[in-house]
């Protein structure tokens, strides 16, 4: 009968009478001090450390934009390039580099690209990852590359492959470095991300012959030769999976942005201590076309250290935050010392007014 | 309509006597659900994203990021809808399946009361809820007479009497029923509980009349009669109790409508920006037109219209879409923490604090003015015959040790048994009690007694503890067993009780001859009649202010001895007369009766106690204390609302009273303008706020009529305002609602209504917060109710404790939830600025619209429950607390727009510090570059972590749980991160983010982010929750403090209010401010506006059926009394 009585009894638990362990930390003074502090003592290191790391990076840029022709002596390659018409005829220019310290350890080269939004939202769900990861699709299937998903070739209509904007404006100017007449060695591999390279893009079957892959697709209008010819040379860096155009097939953040196109080829070479300072020549393809936009061109040698590239923010950025901490530290302080002096003024008043209490 | 009864083969279709007070059935659920869900804007808001997603080429984020966690959000809405529907249909099934024994095939089964149709016979016993609307056919009681106790319906005390016709009275047995067929003829069933007309035939005789003195109403209870026949004439809905309970409207708190202000400000926002984005879009097209790589970017107004949607799809999300569910869940867990606290567990009736609906738990945290029912609500509904004055001594002053019986004083006893001159006072006043009354005794086993008036029944009940034994009533006489032997005293007049005369009178001859007037009463009206001989005027009158100051019921009783040839002639000619007339009966009567009732020798004065619920004194001054006012509504009477209000502590002996009891308009504006006349020449020499004021204002029902008049609403609540204590009596239930909405109107605070009875719906369900007294048989309140408590003293800790919590867990997760989509998704817009206002995302689509569900979801659930700024305790020793939900400032316009610029100023630091971190691209060592979504990815992470750690900072109180989600949620994003970045290998999804956890956890500039970037956006708010601390110090954090140290804080908050006169000074200064003693020895020289402290009430119905005289003379319990079968 009692069981039955209580029946509505509420459950004593911990968690339905809220009497669960709490910790209730008071943010004071001086409980935070140590935090400030702390910070403060880890960060301006850090930041230190950082900032020397990345001063030791040596980073050469240089703006090819407005380089002028070899083949028409007075055009710029540029000027050249804003018209439709010329734009299969050949440009090559020259930039010449002096290295005033060498580069030492890998070297790597850039491509940098201003006002190119690459990040544009329409540029950027241009794609078919389906198809770059080897998948044979109609252009229906293809459709978020419209309107680079078929094309007329050979008379007929095709799917486009590489589909999509983003592979039709594959950047297409190559670079020779060379130091008087000898070539420096420059890899275009290892530079895509090794789970792009691995299994985000992969050839069609049969993956052993690339022409027979690739014969029912049309090339990308921009393109002049088709997907196969991107590496002749090596098998696994040849059409989907060229790293050059893995590489560009990742958009970038900004409308300011560098991609990798090669590393120095340090094994076997007299370039295995890295690039030795001096004079140097760089002979450009110059194929794309940025001037009409505005947009900037540049290449870019840099070598790098454990953190990356170039990167002074981020050791300034904890310079000034551990510092601002330390100030703030010593802010704090001051107002604890002021909070306990006035606490203990404080507790005796209470004790006065107690004791007055008392005698009244 | 036309009810043929016991006719079995009549097809009579009615509705069934079934109630559902359940929202949804299996079938009206889904359509339902989605009307209620679709019916808020939010809802829709989302529904149109959704449908916007599904056009081509607009939408940012791929076409069921929205639908997906908007079905799971209504998928979760919807468990908790049935989960409380549920509840409710559990409630409903218990009220159905009462059982109550039917008429069927010429015997009684006893049925569910679903299973009572309109035409069952029912038998209705002692103690009993009417399961329909009946007509009374007959009852054990003489001539179909019954009690029934109507407090549900109508909140009065006094038990009501029915009578049946008399031609059905005689119906005794199953087989007197067998024989009985017929036909009933009833208006259609509506809403007026005390109107009734209709006609029976019987047995084809002819028509005869019913009126409301034949109907029992469901809800009622059949009180002092064994049993009683009834005919169902409506059932379940159509019974008037139902028609008269609206369906609870749909209440919202403060805190949501202040919630809706602010997604409405969002989605100005969202537009306001989405207009800016596609405005930035348009500035970039026309930039130049030659960018080859692009395809058709949309120019045109089209394409502007377009972009337009994009942004709108892409910012959508700063209206946070788990909101809403988030504040379901969270409230529905604090609803389940309300009922299972076991402080308001009431053991006795093993009823748990309940909450109906959980959309008002923080509305608990800021109510202002508490509307409150007495019967049942303050008091018990239990009246204890606890001390009494005779001859100018007091007895029961200790506190009685026999259970059961609460008036027993040893020398009261002594003096029974021994002959002193005190004892024959005192024998007098015993054999008065015994004597002088209209109650019908019942003998089972001890003898029982029924009588419409309480007080009578306690004063009788008392006389029997002491050996007096009333226990036999014939028509004219009345038995009284004293000490063993009985003794019997002939009634030869009784003259009635009136709320006008305010005195009940019965003249006796006593078993030695004598004639005695015997005269109990009001002291005024009874101190006029003494006898100019009548000793002990003066320490009764003593006695009489004492028990009146501790609220309780007094009655002055006064005897005198008739010369037998004064009553002969009164009784032949004056009375006769006056019994006789046609017109003016009444007038008559009472001027016979004042002829007589002169003269009288006082024996002394009753003290009974209308029993107060426990704590409900100490409640209300911590209630008070936490600048709450409160106001006693209630049907009773005037007397016995004073007296309540006194003995509640409501109002003290150092108010003064303004008494509003005029009958006229003119009369009662001139009344309330000259009080608040004299109220205002009291403030200000008191140089008082009005909080403080010594003023309590009692008004009438009649008179409220009046005063709730459009003209004189202002000055009456002026009046009403500048009072402290605020005591309405015999106000009707619309009454009630009436000055609940003019309040609630005028006022702009929220009003909480508690009450226990059916009288009280309309109230609770007016004010903004409804509390219903559960755990009394009655469940019409409590079933209307947003809360219901088994004692009136839980409601300090539903307030206080619960009301304040849930406010400060609730706004906490609500600005919580803003923030942290405000942080986030303000991202997109910066983005913007540099994707050329395209409205590409930075993040990956499945990850920002999981953002809400998954990764973020948890914190604003541990503050939204877990939230705790002081223990309870705490928040009820310090009922000063509570005027911080109160005030509403830790959540409005003002805190929402600065958790806005602090979002923005996050967001701004969360998305430019990866930004320049990554400012040279090559984020490893090997020379790689990332890509937009590789810095998306790191901004996501970041945030998420800032966003939980926010949370944490924002937890003043950190269980396991607090920990799980702060820590919890970031691991989540951690692992789907990791999950995600490979599912493209096996799923065609997620193709974008493939490979990123590889190769974002591989940068060394991403770990270097994730160890600066929180600290750095989060140290401003630190800093300044430090410095808040330190100098801007609030109520709240002193008291934790002071709390760590072990120091009682009272006397801090005490001294700290001397200090200053700055706000915080004020609040500290109200706490305490009762203290000041200068003020009391002023107040106490205020004269009172007039003088109402006198402790009479008396319960009794007047004007019924069957008046008081003649009720009694028709019983004869000297003989058996009828049973049923």
């Amino acid at each position: 009968v009692m069981e039955k009585e209580k029946r509505h009894i509420p459950d004593n638990t911990a968690f339905k009478q809220q009497s669960m362990p709490a910790w209730s930390p008071i943010i004071s003074a001086k409980s935070a001090l140590p935090v400030f502090f702390i910070i403060s003592l880890a960060f301006v290191p850090i930041g230190v450390v950082l900032l020397v790391t990345s001063q030791s990076v040596v980073e050469h840029q240089h703006d090819y934009t407005d380089c002028v022709s070899v083949e028409n002596p007075g055009v710029p390659c540029g000027l050249l390039r804003m018209n439709q018409s010329q734009m299969t005829q050949p440009c090559t220019c020259i930039l010449n580099i002096t290295l005033e310290t060498s580069m030492e350890g890998n070297v790597y080269m850039y491509y940098g690209l201003t006002n190119f939004f690459q990040n544009h939202r329409r540029y950027v769900k241009s794609r078919d990852d389906d198809q770059l990861i080897g998948q044979h699709k109609s252009s229906a299937q293809v459709y978020s590359c419209a309107p680079y998903h078929l094309a007329v070739e050979n008379g007929t209509l095709r799917t486009i492959a590489p589909c999509g904007a983003i592979a039709n404006s594959l950047f297409n100017d190559t670079f020779t470095l060379s130091q008087g007449d000898i070539e420096v060695p420059f890899l275009r591999t290892g530079i895509a991300w090794p789970t792009d390279k691995s299994a985000k893009f992969n050839n069609p079957p049969p993956t052993t012959d690339l022409e027979e892959a690739f014969k029912i697709y049309a090339k990308p209008p921009n393109w002049q030769k088709p997907v196969t010819f991107l590496d002749r040379n090596n098998t696994d860096n040849n059409g989907y999976e060229n790293e050059a155009f893995i590489v560009w097939m990742r958009p970038a953040a900004f409308p300011h942005f560098r991609k990798p196109y090669g590393r120095l080829n340090r094994l076997g070479s007299e370039y295995n201590n890295g690039l030795p300072s001096g004079q140097y020549k760089v002979t450009i393809n110059y194929n794309f076309p940025v001037t009409s936009f505005g947009g900037r061109k540049r290449i870019i040698l840099s070598t790098t250290t454990w953190m990356g590239g170039k990167n002074n923010f981020l050791g300034i950025a904890y310079i000034t935050f551990g510092t601002i901490c330390f100030f703030g530290g010593l802010v704090l302080t001051a107002v604890h010392l002021h909070a306990r002096n006035t606490r203990e003024f404080y507790l005796h008043k209470c004790l006065f007014v107690a004791q007055q209490n008392c005698h009244n | 309509r036309t009810i043929y009864f016991n006719q079995p083969l009549e097809e009579q279709t009615f509705l069934k006597n079934e109630i559902s007070t359940g929202k949804y059935n299996f079938l009206t659920f889904l359509p339902l659900f989605l009307f209620e869900q679709f019916r808020k804007v939010f809802n829709i808001f989302f529904l149109i994203i959704c449908i916007l997603q599904q056009i081509p080429g607009i939408s940012p984020t791929g076409k069921y990021t929205t639908i997906v966690p908007l079905v799971f959000i209504l998928l979760v809405a919807a468990i908790k809808e049935i989960v409380e529907d549920y509840k409710r249909h559990r409630a409903d099934d218990a009220v159905n399946n009462r059982k109550v024994e039917v008429f069927r095939d010429g015997t009684f089964v006893e049925l569910a009361w679903t299973q009572v149709v309109v035409g069952d016979i029912v038998k209705v016993v002692s103690g009993k809820f009417f399961p329909a609307d009946l007509i009374l056919l007959s009852s054990s009681e003489p001539q179909a007479m019954c009690y029934i106790e109507t407090a549900n319906l109508d909140g009065e005390t006094n038990l009501k009497i029915r009578q049946g016709i008399p031609a059905t009275s005689e119906i005794q047995s199953s087989e007197d029923l067998l024989q009985l067929h017929g036909m009933i003829e009833c208006e259609s069933p509506n809403r007026h509980l005390y109107s009734f007309n209709g006609s029976i035939k019987l047995n084809e005789d002819r028509l005869l009349p019913l009126g409301p003195d034949q109907i029992l109403l469901r809800g009622a209870m059949l009180r002092n009669t064994k049993w009683i026949f009834g005919v169902v004439v409506y059932t379940g809905h159509e019974s008037k109790l139902m028609k008269n309970a609206n369906r609870a409207p749909l209440k919202m708190s403060n805190v949501d409508r202040t919630t809706n202000m602010q997604i409405w400000f969002l989605m100005a926002v969202l537009i306001v920006i989405s207009l800016a984005s596609a405005i930035g879009s348009e500035v970039w097209k026309k930039e130049t037109t030659q960018r080859w790589y692009l395809n058709d970017t949309g120019t045109g107004p089209k394409g502007f219209f377009m972009e337009l949607l994009t942004f709108i799809i892409l910012y959508n999300n700063l209206v946070p879409i788990s909101l809403l569910v988030t504040l379901e869940v969270v409230k529905f867990i604090q609803a389940i923490f309300i009922n299972s606290d076991l402080d308001m567990y009431f053991e006795p009736t093993d009823t748990p604090a309940m909450a109906r609906t959980s959309n008002l738990n923080e509305e608990l945290g800021q109510v202002k003015y508490i509307f409150s029912d007495k019967t049942g609500t303050l008091t018990e509904n239990i009246m204890e015959f606890k001390k009494c004055s005779v001859a100018g001594i007091k007895y029961g002053e200790g506190i009685s040790e026999r259970p059961g019986c609460y008036f027993y004083d040893e020398s009261f006893v002594e003096n029974l048994q021994t002959k002193y001159v005190q004892s024959n006072y005192v024998h007098e006043f015993t054999t008065m009690m015994s004597v002088c009354h209209t109650v019908v005794p019942e003998k089972e086993g001890n003898f029982r007694y029924q009588s419409s008036s309480p007080d009578e029944n306690a004063i009788v009940k008392a006389a029997r503890n002491l050996g007096y034994v009333f226990c036999v009533r014939t028509p004219t006489h009345v038995v009284v067993r004293c000490q063993g032997k009985d003794e019997s005293y002939e009634v030869l007049n009784v003259l009635e009780f009136s709320s006008t005369r305010k005195r009940m009178s019965v003249i006796v001859r006593a078993p030695d001859g004598r004639i005695i007037l015997m005269c109990k009463g009001a002291d005024n009206v009874i101190f006029e009649r003494l006898s100019e001989k009548s000793q002990f005027k003066f320490e009764t009158e003593n006695h009489l202010r004492d028990y009146a100051r501790d609220g309780l019921r007094t009655l002055c009783f006064a005897q005198t001895e008739l010369n037998e040839a004064a009553y002969k002639k009164w009784n032949d000619t004056v009375y006769y007369e006056a019994s006789t007339a046609v017109v003016d009966r009444d007038k008559k009567l009472s001027d016979a009766y004042e002829a007589i009732e002169k003269n009288l020798f006082l024996l002394g004065t009753s003290a009974i106690e209308d029993k107060l619920q426990q704590g409900v004194p100490e409640t209300i001054a911590t209630l008070s204390a936490a600048d709450i006012k409160i106001w006693v509504l209630t049907g009773d009477k005037q007397e016995t609302a004073i007296n309540i209000a006194y003995s509640s502590q409501l109002v003290n002996n150092d108010m003064s009273l303004v008494i509003l009891n005029d009958s006229t308009l003119e009369k009662t504006k001139q009344t309330m303008e000259e009080a608040i006349c004299d109220i205002r020449k009291e403030l200000t020499c008191l140089e008082e706020a009005p909080e403080t004021s010594k003023f309590a204002l009692i008004v009438t029902g009649s008179t409220l009529q009046h005063a709730l008049h459009k003209e004189l609403e202002e000055t009456f609540l002026d009046l009403a305002l500048s009072c402290k204590a605020v005591v309405c009596c015999r106000v009707s239930p619309i009454q009630k609602a009436m000055i609940v909405e003019l309040v609630k109107k005028n006022c702009n605070a929220i009003t909480l209504a508690i009450g226990d009875g059916a009288n009280d719906v309309s109230m609770i369900q007016a004010a903004h917060v409804g509390v219903g007294i559960s755990g009394q048989e009655g469940l019409q309140a409590a079933n209307s109710s947003d809360y219901s408590i088994a004692q009136f003293a839980f409601l300090g800790k539903l307030l206080l404790v619960h009301g304040a919590w849930n406010y400060n867990r609730l706004t906490k997760c609500i600005l919580f939830s803003f923030y942290k989509n405000i942080c986030l998704y303000l991202i997109e817009l910066w983005f913007a600025f540099y994707n050329g206002f395209s409205g590409q995302i930075l993040f990956d689509r499945w990850t920002i619209s999981f953002y809400n569900v998954f990764f973020t979801a948890l914190p604003p659930f541990t503050l939204g429950l877990f939230e705790r700024t002081c223990s309870s305790k705490v928040m009820l020793k310090h009922p000063q607390l509570y005027s911080i939900s109160q005030s509403a400032s830790k959540y409005n316009a003002k805190v929402f727009w600065a958790m806005f610029a602090n979002a923005t100023v996050h967001s701004l630091m969360l998305f430019y510090i990866p930004m320049y971190s990554m400012k040279s691209e090559i984020a490893f060592s090997s020379g790689k570059t990332g890509g937009y979504l590789f810095l998306g990815n790191f901004v996501y992470t970041f945030t998420v972590i800032t966003v939980c750690l926010k949370a944490g900072l924002e937890s003043g109180t950190w269980t396991i749980l607090t920990h799980i989600a702060v820590w919890g949620s970031f691991a989540i994003w951690l692992i789907f991160f990791g999950i995600y970045s490979h599912i493209f290998s096996i799923l065609p999804l997620g193709s974008e983010m493939l490979g990123q956890a590889d190769n974002v956890m591989a940068s060394p500039v991403f770990w270097l982010g994730l160890i600066l970037v929180p600290p750095m956006v989060l140290f401003r708010d630190l800093l300044w929750k430090v410095f808040r601390r330190r100098f801007q110090k609030s109520v709240v954090e002193r008291v934790q403090e002071l709390e760590v140290e072990h120091i009682d804080p009272q006397k801090t908050i005490l001294d700290g209010a001397r200090q200053s006169l700055s706000e915080r000074a004020h609040l500290l200064r109200n706490m305490f401010g009762m203290g000041r003693n200068e003020d009391r020895d002023r107040s106490s020289s205020l004269r009172s506006l007039q003088d109402a402290n006198h402790g009479y009430a008396f319960s009794q119905e007047e004007g019924g059926v069957v008046s008081q005289s003649q009720l009694i003379r028709q019983y004869n319990t000297s003989n058996e009394r009828g049973s049923s079968y």
